[in-house]
């Protein structure tokens, strides 16, 4: 194995380090999107399981809200960006 | 004895063929026409906000929300008028059949009727304050048509995604 010398680079000011923790998107409840149609989009947008989806769709309905995905900034940006264009109410937030 | 009517059924190929009354399908006319105007207008009213929600909630991530929003409204803007025009064309090809009106909805239309009937109910439901438990209406309620309204788009849309599901 070679030892050449590895070089430390610092993490720029707002740069993500990868002890940053990881962002989550959750979809809240709205008394005007249809049950089956939140089954419906969850499957369309992130390849669930018609049992999966329902699963976090009944999340949304009785507890108000679920975390239905999860990753880097960027990713949730654009999980948001795409639940919103079906309607669906969702934001994201850091993971605690 | 005649078939049972079907608000939808499978036409060709993955083509679903939806059935309306003439007046369902003149009524359903004016929805492209109608979100149109609210998609064009200053969209600051709850309606508005409904439909173009916040990505962040917390209040420190504001130049991020800003910087989301710059990044993503056109392309959702953009989505949603085209939804518009292809409902708008599907209603232009539809063909009358004995009593009704037929459109045939290939998947891509089907995609668009989902988008707009979800944004129109977006918009009335917000508006008409519609909450979890609302129940029926009395008749001399003066939203009790917009009520009707909003409850066969709620039929529409809910038999459209079963056919998907």
């Amino acid at each position: 194995m070679s030892t050449a010398p590895v070089e430390i680079r610092e993490p720029e000011v707002g740069e993500e380090t990868t002890t940053d923790t990881p962002w989550i998107v959750i979809v809240w409840n709205d008394p005007v999107n249809l049950m089956n149609y939140v089954v419906y989009v969850f499957q369309k947008l992130f390849g669930y399981s018609r049992k999966k989806a329902t699963r976090l769709m009944r999340q949304v309905h009785e507890e108000g809200k679920a975390v239905v995905s999860d990753g880097t900034r960027e990713k949730c940006e654009g999980d948001v960006a795409r639940l919103h264009a079906h309607g669906l109410w969702a934001t994201m937030e850091h993971e605690s | 004895m005649s078939p049972r009517w079907r608000r939808f059924r499978r036409g060709s190929g993955d083509a679903l063929i939806l059935s309306l009354t003439p007046e369902e399908a003149e009524f359903l006319v004016l929805l492209p026409v109608e979100l149109r105007e609210v998609f064009d207008g200053p969209l600051d009213d709850p309606a508005g906000r409904r439909l173009f929600p916040a990505a962040y909630l917390d209040p420190t991530e504001e130049a991020a929300e800003t910087e989301w929003k710059a990044m993503v409204h056109p392309d959702l803007m953009r989505q949603r008028l085209d939804a518009l025009a292809v409902v708008a064309a599907s209603l232009e090809r539809s063909t009358r059949q004995g009593d009704f009106i037929e459109l045939e909805l290939e998947p891509d239309d089907v995609q668009a009727w989902l988008a707009v009937l979800n944004d129109v109910r977006l918009v009335l439901g917000t508006r008409l304050e519609i909450t979890e438990d609302d129940g029926d209406v009395a008749a001399d309620d003066p939203r009790a048509a917009a009520y009707g309204v909003y409850a066969w788009l709620t039929h529409l849309q809910g038999a459209l995604i079963d056919q998907l599901l």
